[in-house]
């Protein structure tokens, strides 16, 4: 269907923005094609300061006010979290001295706070810091908002713990408090403002200035106070080797591409999978692919227009040719994977349960479905952007399968800030494309999976799934819940997810230390001179 | 004089209120919300309707619009919702490259074309004059970023000599930033010869033909003296309104050129304020161009006064 200069472009674009709003960054299992050998053997050198090319300015500095990656990315060097990922996505303690201690009914849990960890002000963090900054996230950011429902009490326990008690057992409170993307930042106390102007944190970096559309730029804190067990993923010794990090917004992605190329960044973010056979070729250069990062899916709505008939929504997912889709949306293979199973094979969650209503293409049984529900011909109105140009190829091959099965379409392109405004008006739509990435954690994303997010959807089988995921700790356990909860989203298809896509990525051969994670950061990295 | 000038002064006055109105109102009527945009992907729409109201945004619209026309009228554009800083700040920050982007590029553009279309002009219908001629209509059709690619993969990427992007490291001199500048401003200084290029050749042909210029050669002056002094100086006043004309538009930012190459300048401060419907960075970005715009054109009709003794208002 495309020709290979529009999949360039569509994929030039589509990467260029994705984590810029909509997308968090994913659990990636780092296939990290080329990334095996960052991880240097000797200790990288220390000095220096490197240019990291990032998709456009960050929407705001303040970690909680925004869940976009970008924002994530950034602060993450500033600001650290009670728990974080390490690099099997298992939740570990960073400013929490160890996992949590949970009562039997797994209603409290009691944190131990490290002591002697430093603020960038150079005072000592208490459990006063951390109240108020948990209190700061579930009051403001739209993550902490959803878990304070769950919240019954937060208190101290002297000045290094805290203690939080939950109304009902919810498992996914850890990955909450560890997930970097409008995030559970831990601020000094008397620096906590709303706007926030002053960012002052634990993590190995300290804010220095920000240049909008120049650059942020973060330097090393000398008072840094490590963990001590071995690096992985993202918990583990921090050490910032190099003296100074500047995050320089690029949203042009052949200009990524040509400075990472040029030397004059050492990192680059999200580039056109086009330019990955020539960051390959280029000795100085190392790409880097993360598979998979995100999923393209179409939400539905289930308030108000011909979809609120569950039936009608079944012919939706038979008629669609997902396959087709991501063909249309990522050109070659290597760059997307047409799984209908939500997580893969290798991770906890991995279930094929309800799989058999991956959308095949399938215009007679979508033609009797049609039929059967007693379609009134109301036109379908699909909303899509071209700012991401993968959700608008998507967007005109479900046109033609819909079609095909006998719907009517209304296809209504409209810029990116028009569809997240629209799509929160149940009369304006009856589908909308967007994209999300793998997260460690199931229910944090799609937000349709909690409530109120565009679509609305409610129903007893969702309550009943969601409820007895979430009162589980047990992982073994969780991963079969999981699989009745990907089985009511194939019956109820409230969400259809397409497949998934990768990334590219590319980092300087002199940058050493670095390790593919996708959210990408720069402590234990240095750069040789 | 006094009263050409007060009556220009007074238009420009309503030219601006009429600016300020359509650009609030334009800009409002468009679909697409800022607070979404800040919040992300998983923002729910109570979070957004409440930052919506934390910024005033859920007021009725003439009551926003008289009180950012309030604030205008004490010289305040504002605060921007994404950069947190005052626009008149932003716009400041931004000055510096795109007034030295805008000046390099006119300086360019001039040296190119000025003495192109002279030549073109006093040789017409030659092969010089056709290769020129040529070299307008490829300067015109070239979209700029794609020059801009071109040029960016041979000097900064292959040849090494300058910068691919940006605007320099944190704390760097002029000099360097200005380093950062020179393939932008090739860029612009070729497609904008182009114009100047055509408009020279033409007027020093309406030019060449007149009687003075008859004389001239009769009375015996060179060739050089009859270009340079009798024909261009008469020739200068189309030149010099493009030449206005190109500088009030790369004033505005010359959006595509600062985006391939990252340059911090108006034209990319415009773009992304759009994308993310920043309104008070818009507005005050708009406004102030268009202000810049409407002076610069007041100072090309006083600049005639200077080259042209026969022009008197």
């Amino acid at each position: 269907m495309l020709r290979t200069t529009q999949r360039g472009e569509l994929l030039r674009r589509a990467l260029r923005r994705c984590r810029s709003s909509v997308a968090i960054a994913p659990i990636a299992v780092a296939a990290a094609i080329g990334f095996a050998s960052s991880v240097a053997l000797a200790a990288p050198p220390k000095g220096g300061a490197a240019n990291i090319a990032m998709i456009g300015e960050p929407q705001t500095l303040d970690p909680m006010a925004s869940t976009a990656d970008l924002v994530g990315t950034i602060m993450l060097h500033v600001y650290e979290l009670l728990y974080t990922f390490d690099a099997n996505w298992n939740v570990a303690p960073m400013l929490a001295e160890s996992l949590p201690s949970i009562s039997k009914d797994g209603l409290v849990y009691t944190i131990a706070l490290r002591k002697g960890v430093k603020f960038h002000n150079g005072r000592e963090m208490s459990s006063d810091d951390v109240l108020a900054s948990l209190k700061r996230w579930m009051d403001m950011a739209p993550r902490g908002k959803a878990v304070a429902k769950e919240i019954k009490s937060l208190e101290a326990k002297g000045p290094n713990a805290i203690v939080i008690t939950l109304n009902r057992a919810y498992a996914p409170l850890l990955a909450h408090l560890a997930l970097p993307n409008g995030f559970a930042a831990i601020m000094a106390k008397d620096s906590i403002a709303t706007p926030l102007t002053q960012f002052v944190g634990t993590g190995p970096y300290m804010f220095k200035e920000r240049k909008p559309d120049q650059y942020v730029q973060l330097v090393r804190f000398d008072g840094y106070s490590s963990r001590h067990e071995p690096a992985s993923g993202y918990a583990g010794q921090r050490v910032a080797l190099l003296d100074e990090l500047r995050f320089i917004p690029v949203p042009n992605a052949n200009t990524r591409v040509e400075g990472s190329l040029s030397g004059q960044y050492h990192f680059a973010d999200l580039l056109p999978v086009e330019s990955y056979a020539r960051l390959e070729s280029t000795p100085n250069v190392k790409a880097v692919l993360t598979a998979p990062f995100g999923f393209p899916y179409l939400v539905l709505n289930t308030k108000q227009g011909p979809l609120v008939n569950v039936a009608l929504r079944q012919a939706v997912q038979a008629a669609l040719n997902d396959a087709d889709m991501l063909g249309a949306g990522f050109g070659d293979p290597k760059f997307y994977s047409a799984d209908p199973n939500h997580y893969a094979r290798n991770t906890p969650f991995y279930s094929m349960a309800g799989t058999e209503f991956y959308g095949k293409g399938d215009a007679k049984k979508a033609a009797a479905l049609v039929a059967a529900a007693k379609y009134d011909g109301t036109p379908i109105k699909i909303l899509t952007s071209q700012q991401y140009d993968f959700h608008y190829r998507i967007a005109l091959v479900m046109a033609e399968n819909l079609k095909a099965a006998g719907f009517k379409v209304d296809m209504q392109v409209v810029d990116w800030s028009t569809l997240i405004q629209r799509r929160n008006d149940p009369a304006l739509w009856d589908i909308y494309i967007t994209h999300s990435a793998v997260l460690p954690e199931p229910t944090l994303t799609p937000p349709q999976l909690g409530d109120g997010a565009p679509g609305w959807w409610s129903s007893p089988a969702k309550d009943a799934a969601l409820a007895a995921f979430n009162a589980e700790s047990d992982s073994k356990k969780r991963g079969a819940l999981w699989g009745n909860i990907q089985s009511v989203v194939y019956t109820e298809v409230p969400y259809i997810r397409v497949g998934n896509f990768n990334s590219v990525t590319a980092r300087s051969a002199k940058l050493e230390g670095y390790v593919a994670m996708p959210w990408p950061f720069f402590w234990n990295t240095g750069l040789q001179k | 004089m006094t009263r050409y000038l007060a009556s220009r002064l007074a238009g420009m006055a309503v030219v601006m209120l009429l600016v300020a109105t359509l650009v609030f109102f334009i800009t409002r009527l468009a679909p697409g919300d800022p607070a979404a945009v800040m919040l992300g992907e998983q923002a729910s729409a109570a979070d957004i309707a409440q930052l919506r109201a934390s910024y005033g945004l859920d007021k009725p619209l003439p009551v926003q619009f008289a009180y950012w026309l309030g604030e205008l009228a004490r010289g305040n554009l504002g605060q921007s919702i994404f950069l947190q800083r005052p626009v008149t700040q932003a716009l400041w920050e931004r000055a510096e490259p795109t007034f030295f982007l805008t000046l390099f590029s006119i300086g360019i553009a001039t040296l190119i074309g000025v003495p192109c279309g002279i030549v073109s002009a006093v040789w017409r219908g030659k092969a010089i004059d056709q290769v020129f001629s040529g070299f307008a209509m490829l300067g015109a059709s070239i979209p700029s970023f794609w020059l801009g690619l071109i040029l960016m993969q041979i000097f900064a990427v292959g040849l090494g000599w300058f910068p691919v992007a940006g605007y320099g490291d944190p704390g760097v001199p002029l000099s360097d930033r200005l380093h950062h500048l020179v393939l932008p401003a090739v860029v612009l200084g070729v497609v904008n010869s182009a114009l100047i290029l055509r408009f020279t050749r033409a007027s020093m042909l309406d030019v060449l033909g007149e009687d003075h210029i008859r004389t001239a050669r009769a009375k015996g002056a060179s060739e050089p003296r009859v270009i340079l002094h009798h024909a261009l100086r008469n020739a200068l006043i189309p030149v010099i309104t493009v030449l206005g004309l190109t500088f009030a538009l790369l004033v505005g930012g010359a959006i595509v050129t600062e985006t391939v190459f990252g340059l911090p300048g108006i034209g990319n401060l415009v773009v992304s304020a759009v994308l993310r419907r920043d309104y008070p960075v818009i507005q005050g970005a708009l406004l102030v161009t268009a202000g810049l715009y409407v002076l610069i054109n007041l100072a090309i009709d006083l600049l005639y006064l200077v080259v042209d003794p026969r022009v008197s208002y």
